[in-house]
């Protein structure tokens, strides 16, 4: 008997497609890398819903590369590699999860800022570090709200006198990066730097430096605002 | 005629072994990569008053560098079909596309990474960059060593032809690639898209 030095189709071998398998993954892992990008750059979705739908992409991509690439479905059974693949995802799933959650109420429960801002309102003191830094001994004044909805924050400017505070509240799906003074050239106001505000969260300033003095969103520019404070 | 039957179910036999040994090494590796993961889904945020990741990313080339690695491990299953007909030159022909691809997605990731370096982002700046470097790192340095593994077997093939021994080893590799390409998929969702989020 002539024998070929290719495998024969005596027994399916695993791990072995077809052209059309190769083709049909090549072109639908390529949709679904395009997708989500087009999705991100052009910002249609926001927020949560944009993040659900890139891992939802990324998970049905990791789908179609096991099925049409490593071809998993079809080897003989038992099926080993699927399910020491099932197995590996699943701790994957614990150890990645578990990680990112407890982290996160960790991260929450023991911000620097957290800390800060306990010790200051214990000792009644209000800004930590700064140029001008002040404290308020008679305790602090009136609230002002400034909210940031639609890239616009309202009210756009804010007078206000020394020892009142500012909130700052997002109110966008987006995370904004609120800096003080203009675009590209951030200033620090009473000594507090910019940072970045998740959405629906909120940012509590006591206006202990005076004068007038801009903010605006890093990140969005044309969102800017300022406030005012007099003696 | 038995006895030829016997080998060939023997080889087939030690080739699922094999294959099945090395899919064992495959998720172990998984399993690094999700560690890797999870520490940089941790520490992203961490810039210590750096500029965010998304500041410094080029979502160009980021997806330049997936469609690159997407389309090496379309051709690397080209060559198993390649593999599977017999024919050798075909072999060399789209194993070299894919060797070259690889090397083209290693070149767009150092030029990243020597850029970040260049603009003083380096690992060391912060725990945003140490965990970024590690991960995308980790998965350069499985690319060079597949590159390095594909370039000696593609040099074995064109002296020796394909005998079983080498065609064993292609189809390890050929796995070996399209692992990398899905580890990739996640780098590129959650290292460079999340960031935009």
């Amino acid at each position: 008997m002539n024998k070929t030095p290719h495998p024969t189709n005596t027994s399916p071998k695993p791990h072995h497609g077809t052209l059309t398998s190769y083709v049909t993954g090549f072109v639908l892992s390529l949709v679904f890398t395009l997708i989500p990008y087009y999705l991100v750059v052009n910002k249609s979705l926001r927020g949560d819903a944009l993040l659900a739908t890139i891992i939802g992409f990324a998970i049905v991509q990791l789908v179609i590369q096991v099925v049409f690439f490593l071809h998993l479905g079809r080897e003989k059974k038992p099926r080993w590699n699927l399910l020491f693949l099932i197995s590996t995802v699943s701790l994957i799933v614990l150890v990645v999860g578990a990680s990112i959650w407890i982290m996160r109420h960790l991260h929450y429960n023991m911000m620097p800022g957290d800390v800060t801002n306990k010790v200051a309102n214990d000792e009644a003191v209000h800004q930590v570090s700064g140029l001008q830094a002040g404290t308020c001994p008679g305790g602090t004044g009136t609230i002002y709200k400034v909210e940031l909805k639609n890239d616009v924050a309202s009210p756009r400017h804010t007078n206000a006198h020394l020892c009142d505070i500012l909130i700052i509240m997002n109110l966008d799906d987006t995370t904004r990066d609120i800096e003080f003074g203009v675009h590209a050239k951030h200033e620090t106001y009473a000594g507090e730097f910019g940072g970045a505000l998740r959405p629906h969260y909120s940012r509590m300033i006591t206006l202990t430096e005076l004068g007038t003095h801009k903010f605006h969103d890093h990140l969005e520019d044309k969102m800017t605002g300022d406030f005012t404070v007099t003696p | 005629m038995v006895k030829e039957h016997e080998t060939e179910n023997h080889e087939a036999q030690a080739d699922d072994r094999v294959a099945f040994g090395f899919w064992v090494y495959l998720m172990t590796d998984l399993l690094m990569f999700a560690v890797l993961f999870a520490t940089f889904a941790v520490l992203r945020g961490n810039t210590f008053g750096g500029p965010a990741l998304r500041e410094l990313f080029s979502l160009p080339l980021a997806l330049t560098e997936t469609l690159i690695l997407l389309t090496s491990s379309f051709t690397a299953g080209l060559g198993m079909l390649a593999v599977r007909r017999g024919s050798k030159n075909q072999v060399l022909t789209w194993f070299g596309i894919t060797f070259l691809l690889g090397l083209a997605f290693l070149g767009f990731e150092l030029k990243e990474f020597a850029e970040f370096i260049h603009e003083g982002h380096t690992w060391q700046s912060s725990a945003s960059l140490s965990s970024f470097f590690t991960l995308v790192g980790t998965h350069g340095l499985h690319i060079t060593s597949g590159l390095l593994w594909m370039g000696t077997t593609l040099v074995f093939i064109w002296k020796r032809g394909l005998n079983s021994h080498l065609v064993r080893k292609l189809t390890l590799l050929s796995l070996f690639w399209h692992f990398l390409d899905i580890v990739w998929i996640f780098i590129f969702t959650v290292v460079y898209l999340m960031a935009y989020v």
